[in-house]
């Protein structure tokens, strides 16, 4: 997995390559939980670049971001999902309490937007 | 059925149309809990004694038209969706038979007697019940059992179940937080070349995270420790009371698209438990 961060005034988005699975979950996790501990609380996934995503995965999108609004009033949002990856979330349902965005844009302004603020926040 | 006779069609016309039904509509999950036959050449396996032990009681005795009974009974945990058939267990209560409980639990015995004490039930637990405390590995003649210890609170024992290269592994209630490839090495490692491996999925993903620490699991991750482990088929078992039979089967659908969306070519067949569900190896 290839991860890397890009921050900007209030959002960070985190850009990965590979697949989201058991094998490249725990570095994942180290990542933003490396971010998280930096008072970054305002999280995109850009998930462009991963063809998969596993349970190990959908594990760690769920917890943090529930981490994220209870403890920080934050959130971990994701972006430009390729269908497969797409699906997985449909499949589980976690695409009903995860903010899933077409582009990097719409999910960086949601941080700054009321009418995006805790879009999900149910269940969590 | 009737209506069907009457209207003119033919038994294979009327089991045609059944079998094209979805299954929640033909196939019923039920309700009973855990309890699993399993049959070794002449040998009898029982896995867990939840209220399906009841039935399989009755079933045994019109099978042996009066001759003794003995089995071998591998509990894996004494919560009482696991033991609650042991007090309504016809066959116990009849001389001449025999069941040797297997547990890792040193006080199983002592444990069983107090549930079934008058203030809990009018008949104490019989004789015919007979208790082994068993270790990490052991042998039932010729069949090695393999024990390992599952995350459930209170604990929970998972078996392996090992006769002629046929590998049975039966792991409920257990759940896994951790899901790194690390951290699910000596599960993935139990698990491995299973011919059949019996899951808990008892939860939707969203309801095992916010049910966290109540010990169960979900399809997801069943399908993925199924491929790191090389399982040919995979049951998902202990499923959700609240959940309908409708929404059962959705989720075994659900599964099954899951895995159609791995990038590799996987054989794993995947399966629902439902009450009478039988497979041979």
């Amino acid at each position: 997995m290839e991860i890397s961060e890009e921050r900007l005034e209030k959002v960070s988005r985190v850009k990965m390559k590979g697949r989201f699975d058991a094998h490249t979950t725990g570095e994942v996790e180290k990542f933003l939980r490396e971010i998280i501990k930096d008072g970054r609380h305002c999280i995109i996934l850009n998930m462009h670049e991963v063809p998969f995503i596993a349970s190990a995965g959908l594990r760690i999108v769920l917890v943090l971001a529930r981490e994220l609004r209870k403890e920080h009033k934050g959130d971990l949002r994701l972006a430009l999902l390729q269908p497969n990856v797409h699906r997985v979330f449909e499949i589980s349902g976690l695409n009903n309490v995860i903010s899933i965005f077409r582009d990097l844009g719409t999910a960086t302004l949601s941080f700054s937007t009321d009418i995006y603020k805790n879009p999900k926040p149910e269940s969590l | 059925m009737r209506l069907s006779i009457d209207a003119g069609l033919k038994q294979n016309e009327i089991e045609n149309f059944i079998q094209q039904l979805p299954p929640n509509v033909y196939k019923i999950v039920g309700g009973d809990t855990a309890c699993i036959e399993v049959r070794i050449d002449n040998k009898l396996l029982i896995l867990d004694a939840g209220t399906g032990f009841r039935r399989l009681g009755l079933d045994l005795l019109q099978k042996v038209n009066g001759k003794p009974i003995s089995a071998h009974i591998l509990l894996s945990h004494l919560h009482i969706d696991h033991i609650n058939g042991i007090p309504f267990f016809v066959p116990g209560m009849l001389p001449g038979n025999k069941f040797l409980i297997y547990s890792t639990l040193e006080n199983v015995k002592a444990l069983l007697q107090q549930r079934q004490l008058k203030e809990y039930f009018p008949i104490p637990l019989p004789p015919a019940f007979e208790f082994i405390h068993c270790s990490s590995q052991f042998y039932i003649d010729d069949i090695l059992i393999e024990t390992i210890a599952l995350n459930h609170p209170g604990g929970c024992t998972g078996f392996r179940i090992t006769y002629q290269n046929k590998i049975l592994v039966y792991a409920s209630d257990s759940e896994y937080k951790n899901l790194s490839v690390e951290a699910l090495q000596p599960y993935t490692d139990f698990f491995k070349g299973a011919d059949v491996l019996i899951f808990d999925a008892q939860y939707t993903m969203l309801d095992n995270i916010n049910k966290e620490d109540w010990g169960h699991s979900n399809i997801f991750c069943g399908i993925d420790m199924a491929l790191e482990a090389d399982v040919k088929q995979l049951v998902f078992t202990h499923h959700e009371p609240t959940y309908a039979d409708e929404m059962l089967w959705k989720i075994l659908l659900q599964a099954r698209e899951y895995l159609n969306l791995q990038e590799d070519e996987t054989n794993v067949q995947l399966l629902l438990a439902y009450e009478g569900l039988e497979i041979s190896l």
